[in-house]
């Protein structure tokens, strides 16, 4: 059920043939990872080739879209490890009905006023999701019918799942399992992260 | 010359050939109706009996969880995430420990396995229950409520026996599930072992739900008020509902035979025998009848497991202390009771996710409402949305 990552590294995955075949038809490159076949598209060919991978490939399930703010500066959590090209990552997962096959679709959106083009035309379902992501990261889905807040109030300033934006309950008031939970050991030896993550581990868990 | 007589004549025809002018009108439902499972509000305009443009308002309930969740450690977000969807708050752990098992390339122990799955689908019985409850009171029959309630809460009472939670079990953990609660962090670990009877009173309490399942057929089955009210109601064709990605028995109800659980390899479902249920038409009275034997099947599901258990064995896989999940991304989706509920993990390597998207299934289930509900006569709006069996804690995350 689980298998380590050195494995799928040595031998052919057997998603791997596939996953050739969804890079070849909607021109992009696959890779695989944690069962998890993901294909990297140019921004410019988003819709036509989520259109292609609907109609050629069959992949007609339209599971979820969003976003990764990659960003070396955060406001909430951990800051990454390993200094990352700051942009905004698109995700868009489909699957077929029939083989219980999915492709999660990625492109690379810049910083600077994000924008691409909607997929309400390819599958409906995208209208909630692209919403989300609008009033999540900011990234403005060009062609989208209304792409007017979903959760958050009209009058909300701001996109919370960016990395920039900071917590403000954190900011209030500090997690409160900092005092209940003693360190574990290697956070005595000043371990790295936030102090809002290093000192809340359970001890149970 | 007119005549007095043509005139009246004039007039009469003149009265039938003008088409009644109705004026639109703005309704508002909710955001607290009984039939929205939580805060949903339905904008409506309302032309005569029928609806248009029906706009659902959502966010009444959005605890920012994907944000909640980068500032929280592994073990801490199973304690979040079940909250989603929190009818069936133990399925929604178990893609994400699935998730985080995965980068880690931890192998879960085959009794854990067993139990994860025992209730997996308990969570999945008790659900439907609840739909079996609420549905027909939102269509005027109160009597499935008593019947469907009180065998959801055996199940629950077994749910509690094992995990210590009816609704909000956090039992799963990174490799395995829960280990002893009162061994505290500095003893040796000795992981929670199943209560004694549990299993016979599971056989016990599956047969009831057989017995409850044959009952409710009746009551509901049998009652032409609910069948004038549901069959050929709110039909939902198969390739719409994949454009909007209904999934689940919503979309098993429209003639898909898809299930997840047959798909994909999180809980060791190949093991077991059970049917996937599919309805025809896609209509209200589908949408109900395949989760009744969705019932019938998890009942057979959990039989079978109980029976095949492993007497014995470790609970928990070797794991860290301190769980730290190798770098790397992977989405891990599962069938809940509600459909597709899965986790997009992107893992830095640090003690908690750089980013986790949470794809819950009733979120996508009611973004099909403007497309359902165009059109409607009012009354169908509470059957239709009923139907759906949704939850706004799995909307809005």
């Amino acid at each position: 059920m689980t298998s380590s990552p050195s494995d799928t590294e040595a031998t052919v995955h057997p998603l791997q043939e596939f996953a050739d075949h969804v890079a070849e038809t909607v021109g992009g490159t696959a890779s695989i990872e944690a069962d998890t076949i993901k294909v990297r598209i140019a921004v410019d060919e988003w819709a036509d080739a989520l259109t292609k991978a609907r109609d050629d490939l069959d992949l007609v399930f339209f599971s979820w879209l969003s976003a990764i703010d990659w960003a070396n500066e955060v406001e909430a959590g951990d800051a990454l490890n390993v200094e990352v090209d700051e942009r905004f990552e698109l995700l868009c997962t489909v699957g077929d009905l029939t083989e219980g096959r999915r492709v999660t679709f990625s492109t690379d959106l810049s910083k600077d006023k994000p924008s691409i083009s909607s997929l309400v035309d390819v599958y409906a379902g995208a209208n909630w999701h692209e919403r989300e992501a609008a009033e999540m990261f900011g990234i403005l889905f060009v062609g989208h019918p209304n792409l007017e807040h979903l959760y958050l109030l009209d009058s909300f300033i701001g996109n919370p799942l960016r990395k920039s934006y900071p917590l403000l309950s954190r900011e209030v008031k500090p997690w409160p399992g900092s005092v209940d939970v003693e360190a574990m050991p290697e956070q005595s030896s000043g371990e790295s992260g936030s102090p809002q993550t290093a000192s809340t581990e359970n001890p149970e868990a | 010359m007119v005549t007095d007589s043509d005139l009246v004549r004039h007039l009469g025809e003149a009265s039938v050939s003008v088409e009644l002018e109705t004026e639109d009108m703005t309704l508002n439902i909710g955001p607290q109706h009984p039939s929205t499972h939580g805060v949903l509000r339905l904008v409506a305009r309302v032309d005569g009996e029928r609806a248009f443009d029906v706009k659902p308002v959502i966010g009444y309930m959005h605890r920012g969880y994907e944000k909640l969740s980068e500032v929280r450690t592994y073990p801490q977000i199973t304690a979040l995430i079940n909250r989603i969807d929190w009818v069936s708050g133990y399925a929604n752990e178990i893609p994400f420990v699935v998730a985080a098992e995965k980068l880690l390339g931890v192998e879960v122990p085959e009794r854990a396995q067993y139990i994860r799955l025992i209730l997996t689908e308990m969570a999945r019985i008790a659900s439907h229950f609840m739909f079996m409850a609420s549905y027909p009171q939102e269509l005027g029959a109160l009597t499935p409520i008593m019947f469907s309630l009180r065998e959801r809460e055996r199940v629950l009472d077994l749910i509690e026996g094992v995990t210590g939670g009816r609704f909000h079990p956090n039992f799963n953990r990174i490799g395995g599930v829960k280990p002893n609660a009162g061994s505290g962090p500095t003893t040796k670990k000795t992981p929670q072992d199943l209560p004694a009877g549990f299993l016979a009173e599971t056989r016990d309490a599956m047969d009831r739900v057989l017995v409850a399942c044959d009952d409710l057929e009746d009551l509901v089955a049998g009652n032409e008020i609910v069948l004038a009210r549901t069959k050929g109601i709110g039909i939902l064709p198969p390739e719409v509902a994949a454009a909007y990605g209904v999934s689940g028995p919503n979309l098993r109800a429209s003639g898909v035979n898809f299930d997840l659980r047959k798909a994909e390899s999180y809980l060791p479902y190949d093991k077991f025998d059970f049917d996937v249920i599919v309805g025809e038409t896609g209509d209200c009275w589908d949408r109900w009848w395949v989760r009744l034997q969705e019932m019938r099947e998890s009942v057979k599901i959990v039989q079978q497991a109980v029976d095949g258990i492993p007497p014995s064995g470790p609970l928990q896989a070797k794991v860290p202390k301190v769980i730290k999940v190798p770098k790397g991304e992977t989405y891990v989706r599962a069938e809940n009771p509600k459909g597709e509920m899965g986790y997009y993990l992107v893992s830095d390597g640090g003690m908690g996710p750089y980013r986790l998207k949470i794809r819950s299934a009733s979120f996508s289930n009611i973004s099909i409402l403007p497309w359902i509900l165009e059109g409607v006569l009012m009354p169908d709006i509470i059957a239709i949305m009923g139907s759906l069996d949704f939850v706004l804690g799995d909307v809005d995350r």
